[in-house]
């Protein structure tokens, strides 16, 4: 292929991809999304209400498929019967670990990436958050505070549609919001008895979520299905597939190129600039260069963290802008896994109509006005209460015309669960380098994980689980059922870090605005960025890095400095 | 079962004679096979463990007004689960435990469990329920098959359609609607 240029090049079309190529082709700008995987059709891959009786297996998954192909996308609940063709075959991709130091990396290779099975919560940070790395000496300051983010998740939350209910918390800032769903019986039940007995510190709010009650842009309001991670033909939730790409194609500037699997970014020393990025086309497996002004890259954070070690050059042996050397470093995760389920001893003579995929949250109370003894930061919990139905009979006493009638007639206790949601530390022992002998199936050097949860996480998890079981047992609940996972890091999929922003270029890969310290014309603005973590749910973050930095990109161009 | 499937299945579970050319004809020819056969053979249990399991999904979901385990194939569906799904260790211990609750059976005057009394019977599957967290033999069994046959009843069309009324999607969200378990 001969002249393939453009103005500015976006690799990845997830989450932040989809916002560079939204922002970039909206400023003006011809740009070209390179995507690593294949094509997505809607009407032809969305499996919404495929029924369990349409499956081999009705849901139960193809187990034995599974376990060749897909041995760690397979430990994530949506990897499941419909959803699995979402997620990456792990032998065409793979990447190592340490003996006994696994690293669980969740991945979707297509157009949309992870945005189609995402999890759809979306929190604003606060100050909190912003500061704790400063105030407490872990990795380094962010360049940030929250008044230079919070116009940008406007901006971002308006585009998205989210649902929430404000709150008027220091810690849990409000947002953009659409009316939420209400809270169910038990819930609303709940977050009274939670309210009186806390004094307002452990609150049950309604999740904030991607996901539209209303009308919006052309999307319409959630039906309710319950089964997002397999796709939505009413775009009601938020993705790449959408909402971002469908407003990026409408300004006639986008290409979007499938298959294009990113080698590396090119470095004109002479310039001190990129000039383009090298991909390998994955069908043909054919070596193509493609030309720009300016690179976004939003690969996902050990993607494109990968690309620029494999962008290595003279003047950057370690990897392509790593002259601070922390180009790899610092990876992060959250922590789940730790929480209680217990049995409602209220509401029996009520019922919910409509399958929320999202139900309840509880910001973060620890380390806000006193000091947890055991850890640093804070978690938050994700949870529902639900009636089980049909699905509690395995699990119930019985046989025979009488348990049947039961399934059948009646739904069972409100069972009401908590799931933690907690903050890993940075950390510059946990990194990515590449494997010196691993490549994946287009011949591009893999990546070598190591990372553990510390002792402060795994403190973290253990609180998780008393603070559960006492709100259930505030709630009057019975039968408490308490659980703790010794997952590996990367289950919870929230990877973040080994790119991170900073305010010196001699700890920090790139500046406040996502760009890069040593090639100022490459931009990083997925996960890979993060200084930190706090506790939420990182996209709506990622989101609104990518349009702050796609506005100064713009700025740069317009003032030639690119 | 989507057409796509049908093939899958198909070439999972036979050695096909010959495949037709083209991918359209293969799929014809698949749906005609599977039309042909009815039903989806067994390929784990024989026949005296398929009349076991019969039976005893039978007792746990019976015929009512409503349709049972039987008429709604969920011994075929376990079969399948036992055949492609489950690993050889599973598999063996499921099949060791239906051998179990045959020989609980025999020290209860009768040959097999299928020979029992039905009052006998259910005097067994009461024992069983109560030993549901056993790890192996008979408790064991009976739990696995409690699971997968409510799993596959409640999972199947027939019984989502005419039984559950499954509502698919929704107008909007309504979390305190008055219930009262229906008599």
């Amino acid at each position: 292929m001969d002249d393939m240029t453009y103005d500015a090049i976006v690799v990845g079309s997830g989450i932040s991809g989809g916002w560079a190529a939204k922002e970039l082709t909206e400023h003006g700008l011809r740009t070209i999304v390179l995507e690593a995987g294949r094509p997505i059709d809607p009407a032809v891959d969305y499996v919404q209400n495929v029924r369990p009786y349409d499956l081999r297996y009705r849901g139960m998954g193809d187990r034995k498929r599974k376990d060749r192909y897909q041995p760690i996308q397979r430990n994530t609940g949506a990897c499941d019967e419909w959803s699995s063709k979402f997620f990456v075959n792990d032998l065409e991709n793979p990447y190592s670990f340490p003996d006994g130091k696994p690293f669980y990396w969740i991945r979707g290779r297509q157009v949309g990436g992870r945005s189609i099975m995402w999890g759809r919560c979306v929190y604003r940070w606060s100050d909190l958050d912003f500061e704790a790395n400063a105030k407490e000496g872990f990795g380094v300051d962010w360049p940030l505070r929250y008044k230079d983010l919070a116009p940008w998740w406007s901006h971002v939350e308006k585009f998205v549609g989210v649902q929430g209910r404000k709150e008027n918390l220091a810690t849990l800032p409000d947002g953009e919001f659409q009316p939420p769903w209400e809270l169910n019986a038990a819930e609303q039940r709940s977050r009274d008895i939670l309210l009186a007995k806390f004094g307002g510190e452990r609150l049950i709010t309604n999740a904030r979520l991607a996901v539209l009650t209303q009308n919006h842009d052309g999307r319409a309001a959630c039906h309710l299905c319950g089964h997002c991670p397999r796709g939505c033909m009413t775009f009601s939730y938020f993705s790449s597939i959408n909402s971002t790409l469908p407003a990026a194609r409408k300004t006639g500037r986008l290409t979007l190129r499938p298959f294009s699997v990113v080698h590396s970014v090119i470095y004109d020393p002479a310039k001190k600039r990129a000039t383009g990025v090298r991909f390998i086309d994955a069908n043909t497996k054919q070596v193509i260069d493609v030309k720009a002004k300016v690179v976004f890259l939003c690969a996902s954070a050990m993607e494109s963290t990968r690309i620029l070690l494999n962008s290595a050059t003279a003047e950057f042996p370690t990897g392509l802008g790593n002259s601070s050397g922390e180009l790899g470093h610092n990876l992060m995760d959250h922590i789940m896994d730790g929480g209680a389920t217990g049995t409602l001893p209220f509401a029996l003579d009520r019922r919910e109509i409509g399958n929320r995929p999202d139900a309840i949250y509880v910001p973060r109370f620890r380390n806000i006005k006193t000091k947890h003894p055991n850890f640093l930061r804070g978690y938050g919990f994700e949870g529902r209460a639900e009636r089980a139905g049909w699905d509690r009979g395995a699990g119930t006493p019985g046989f025979g015309a009488a348990f049947k009638k039961s399934l059948i007639k009646d739904l069972g206790p409100w069972e009401m669960s908590f799931g933690g949601f907690g903050e890993m530390l940075p950390r510059h022992e946990n990194y990515v380098s590449l494997d010196p002998h691993l490549v994946d199936s287009w011949g591009i050097p893999a990546l070598r994980v190591n990372c553990v949860y510390s002792d402060n996480e795994k403190k973290m998890q253990e609180d998780m689980v008393v603070s559960a079981t006492e709100m259930l047992e505030a709630l009057g609940a019975t039968n408490i059922r308490t659980f703790k996972e010794d997952n590996p890091p990367g289950l919870v999929i929230h990877e973040s870090g080994t790119a991170r922003m900073g305010r010196d270029p001699k700890t920090s890969v790139l500046n406040s605005h996502n760009q890069m310290w040593d090639v100022p014309n490459v931009f990083v603005t997925d996960g890979a960025c993060m200084p930190s973590t706090a506790n939420q749910n990182p996209s709506i973050t990622y989101m609104a890095l990518t349009a702050r930095a796609a506005d100064y990109a713009r700025q740069l161009l317009n003032r030639r400095e690119l | 079962m989507r057409r796509r499937e049908v093939v899958q299945f198909l070439g999972a579970a036979l050695a096909l004679p010959f495949i037709p050319r083209g991918t359209e004809a293969a799929i014809e020819f698949g749906e005609s096979l599977h039309l042909r056969l009815g039903d989806v053979p067994f390929r784990t249990l024989n026949r005296e463990q398929q009349a076991l399991v019969t039976n005893i999904a039978e007792m746990i979901i019976p015929e009512t007004d409503t349709p049972g385990a039987t008429s709604v194939k969920v011994p075929e569906f376990i079969d399948l689960i036992l055949t492609d799904w489950a690993d050889d260790e599973e598999r063996a211990t499921f099949l060791a435990g239906l051998r179990d609750i045959d020989a609980r059976a025999a020290t209860m005057g009768a040959q097999r469990f299928v020979d029992l009394t039905p009052t006998r019977k259910t005097e067994l599957l009461t024992a069983l329920d109560a030993a549901n967290s056993d790890k192996a033999g008979a408790g064991l069994a009976f739990a696995r098959l409690k699971a997968l046959t409510v799993y596959g009843y409640f999972t199947s069309k027939r019984v989502e359609q005419e039984v559950l009324h499954t509502q698919i999607v929704f107008m909007g969200y309504q979390g305190n609607v008055p219930f009262t378990p229906a008599a």
